[in-house]
């Protein structure tokens, strides 16, 4: 895998995941983050840092990715999400429009 | 985060079906016909399939919708989240009075809670602590009283209100929405209370764009009230029959309406002379109203008019001359007027004309070559006409035709060949006793066709093989009763049916559900007076789809049904026996 590849998306407290741009894309807000036109920060660098997402949100939210690319080809299984997170999660996906 | 990023509202849904003059919105009927609007989102699932994948937010809705008790509030949440998740235990129906004090001042925006069961009264003190956020709130069909409709008060955003089939609000209740002035769009039909003076609190309504009071019958003298209401673009009263000449006069000055129903009115030509002056109309329904053609000098003055509905008035031709003013119209509804094809001359110039309705009327043959120029002609009613084959040929040069009635005319055999060419055609009824496989040998180039209606026409076995060529279709009436199960196995590959009406063939057997049972699309069968036995229904376990299965006067029990709903056809919701 190319290192143009990858995007680095880093929780609010620091943690950084390395992640397939594909698999990123499929949030919409990250999307328009790495492709906007100009010269965003977020756009050069291949990374997005998101002050408001935990470690343990953000984790889940790179699972939803993988996960969602899955089922788009075709292996459709469930996606576990844990009942203590949800409201949390759900906020986040709601800023990634996810 | 989050809270800025508001997506864009949900288009409020109350867009009838304007042009039919009928909603199918209101369930309470429980007609089969409108099977498919109260379902719609299970067909969306199907639909969905494979390659998109749930999206997280949808997810955590449903995650939260099932664990729903264990959330006392979401008042701290952004304003979207939680609407999604009141939308979801709508839709789920899991949402109830305990359960809503969770969203209490979550400053959501839309309410949509029309046939919502058990909303009442006590509801309506959650909605207003919504406050000004609140935008749109929907209880039709509840049984929310005045007391009830007095919470709105303060929810001063408010622009869409819908309390249509509430036969607990009166006047009284009326009073508490006059200062909604934000109101746009406002709907109380079917309600039997409100009268005149109820009607005063309308007059606050400055910005109101669209009033639907259909089947409200004591609203007579009440539209002096709408005067001042400029903005108003589309007037609903259809089927108040209480309405008269005089209520049509306090809407000479709304100088943007655009569309008017008043069909099933007492209002006669008189009242029609008031509406000259409407500039902007585009679509006037006077269905049912005791007018004659006199009206049409009237009518003659709306140059913007584009649909016209004149059916079951009190036409003759005498008059009809004037048609030929209406020169933007695009639809025009003639039906069961006492007018015959020498009206039909005046009709030649509308050349914008793309959908026309004479059924019923005394049309013949020689009339329609008046018809033959309307090149934009989509859709050509001539049920129950004098209408024969020789007739046809006017027609076989109208290429933009995508339905055509010809129902209980007299066209034979001979004729249909003059349609082979109609190569837009979408829907064609030919409920006519004297067509036969003949007639549909030569309609094989209609390769077009989603909707064929053969209800009463006498197709037997090998007229079924020219079925073959009209792979798109959706729906298929053959009632005629020559039908065999060797003649059921061509309709086999026509996988695309979802309705599927072989009644009255008796001589079919279950071998003919076996031949259809891989027809998975079929949302509604009909194969009454059969030799249909409960030994058969094993093979309609594949179709899934199936909203409505008939099967009267055939060997099966409506205890077989149940059980055969129960145990694997989930989506049934109509059967008969039952």
């Amino acid at each position: 895998m190319k290192k143009e590849d990858m995007v680095k998306l880093i929780s609010a407290d620091g943690f950084e995941f390395v992640i397939d741009e594909k698999a990123a894309m499929v949030s919409q807000t990250i999307r328009n983050m790495l492709t906007s036109p100009g010269s965003f920060t977020e756009t050069q660098q291949r990374q997005v840092t998101f002050p408001d997402i935990s470690t343990t949100i953000l984790e889940k939210i790179c699972q939803y990715f993988y996960w969602s690319l899955q089922y788009a080809s075709g292996k459709e299984t469930e996606f576990h999400i844990e009942p203590e997170l949800t409201l949390e999660l759900m906020m986040a996906a709601n800023y990634l429009h996810t | 985060m989050g809270g800025a990023c508001s997506r864009k509202r949900d288009q409020q849904v109350d867009e009838d079906n304007i042009h039919r003059g009928f909603s199918g919105r209101y369930c309470k009927s429980g007609s089969s016909k409108w099977l498919g609007s109260s379902f719609s989102r299970s067909l969306s699932d199907v639909k969905q399939g494979i390659g998109k994948s749930p999206s997280l937010m949808e997810l955590c809705t449903y995650k939260i919708c099932e664990a729903i008790h264990n959330y006392g509030s979401f008042s701290m949440l952004p304003r979207d989240v939680s609407q999604q998740i009141f939308d979801e235990l709508v839709y789920s129906q899991r949402l109830n009075d305990v359960i809503l004090q969770a969203f209490r001042d979550c400053a959501l925006q839309d309410l949509n809670l029309g046939e919502y069961p058990g909303f009442n009264d006590s509801w309506m003190d959650m909605i207003a602590s919504q406050g000004s956020s609140l935008l749109s709130v929907d209880f039709s069909g509840s049984d929310v009283t005045d007391a009830g409709l007095s919470h709105l008060k303060d929810c001063t955003g408010l622009q869409a209100l819908n309390f249509n089939y509430c036969d607990k609000i009166s006047d009284n209740g009326m009073a508490h929405i006059s200062g909604l002035s934000n109101m746009t769009t406002l709907s109380f039909r079917r309600n039997n209370m409100i009268t005149a003076q109820g009607m005063s609190a309308l007059s606050g309504l400055v910005n109101l764009v669209k009033l639907d009071l259909e089947r409200c019958p004591k609203i007579h003298g009440g539209l002096v009230h709408l005067k001042g209401l400029t903005k108003l673009e589309s007037l609903n009263i259809n089927c108040c029959n209480c309405i008269t000449d005089t209520d049509m006069k306090p809407l000479q000055g709304l100088a943007n309406l655009k569309a008017l129903q008043i069909s099933s009115s007492k209002v006669t030509d008189h009242g029609v002379n008031f509406l000259k002056a409407l500039h902007k109309l585009e679509l006037l329904n006077m269905e049912g109203c005791p007018v004659t053609a006199a009206c049409l000098e009237s009518l003659s003055a709306l140059g913007a008019l584009l649909y016209l509905n004149l059916s079951r008035c009190n036409l003759a031709d005498d008059g009809c001359d004037k048609f030929s003013r209406l020169q933007a119209l695009k639809v025009l509804n003639l039906g069961f007027n006492e007018i015959s094809d020498a009206i039909l001359v005046y009709l030649k110039g509308l050349t914008n004309l793309e959908s026309l309705n004479l059924d019923s009327c005394s049309i013949r043959d020689e009339g329609l070559v008046n018809l033959a120029g309307l090149s934009r002609l989509k859709c050509l009613e001539l049920s129950d006409t004098e209408v024969g084959s020789s007739g046809l040929r006017h027609l076989s040069g109208l290429g933009n035709l995508e339905s055509l009635n010809l129902s209980f005319t007299v066209v034979t055999d001979g004729g249909l060949r003059k349609l082979s060419g109609l190569s837009c055609l979408r829907s064609l009824n030919l409920d006519v006793r004297q067509i036969t496989d003949t007639g549909l040998a030569a309609l094989t180039s209609l390769t077009g066709l989603t909707h064929l209606d053969l209800f009463g026409a006498r197709i037997t076995d090998s007229g079924t093989n020219y079925l073959k060529c009209f792979r798109n279709l959706r729906s298929l009436e053959i009632c005629g009763g020559g039908l065999t199960d060797a003649g059921v196995k061509n309709i086999k590959d026509l996988t695309s049916l979802a309705l599927l009406n072989l009644s009255q063939n008796s001589h079919l057997t279950d071998k003919s559900l076996e031949a259809i049972s891989g027809l998975t699309q079929l949302v509604s069968l009909n194969v009454s007076n059969s030799r249909v036995t409960s030994a058969g229904l094993q093979h309609l376990k594949p179709l899934k789809n199936l909203k409505s299965l008939t099967l009267e006067s055939c060997k099966v029990t409506a205890n077989d049904l149940k059980k055969l709903q129960a145990t694997h056809l989930p989506n049934l919701v109509n059967f008969r026996p039952e």
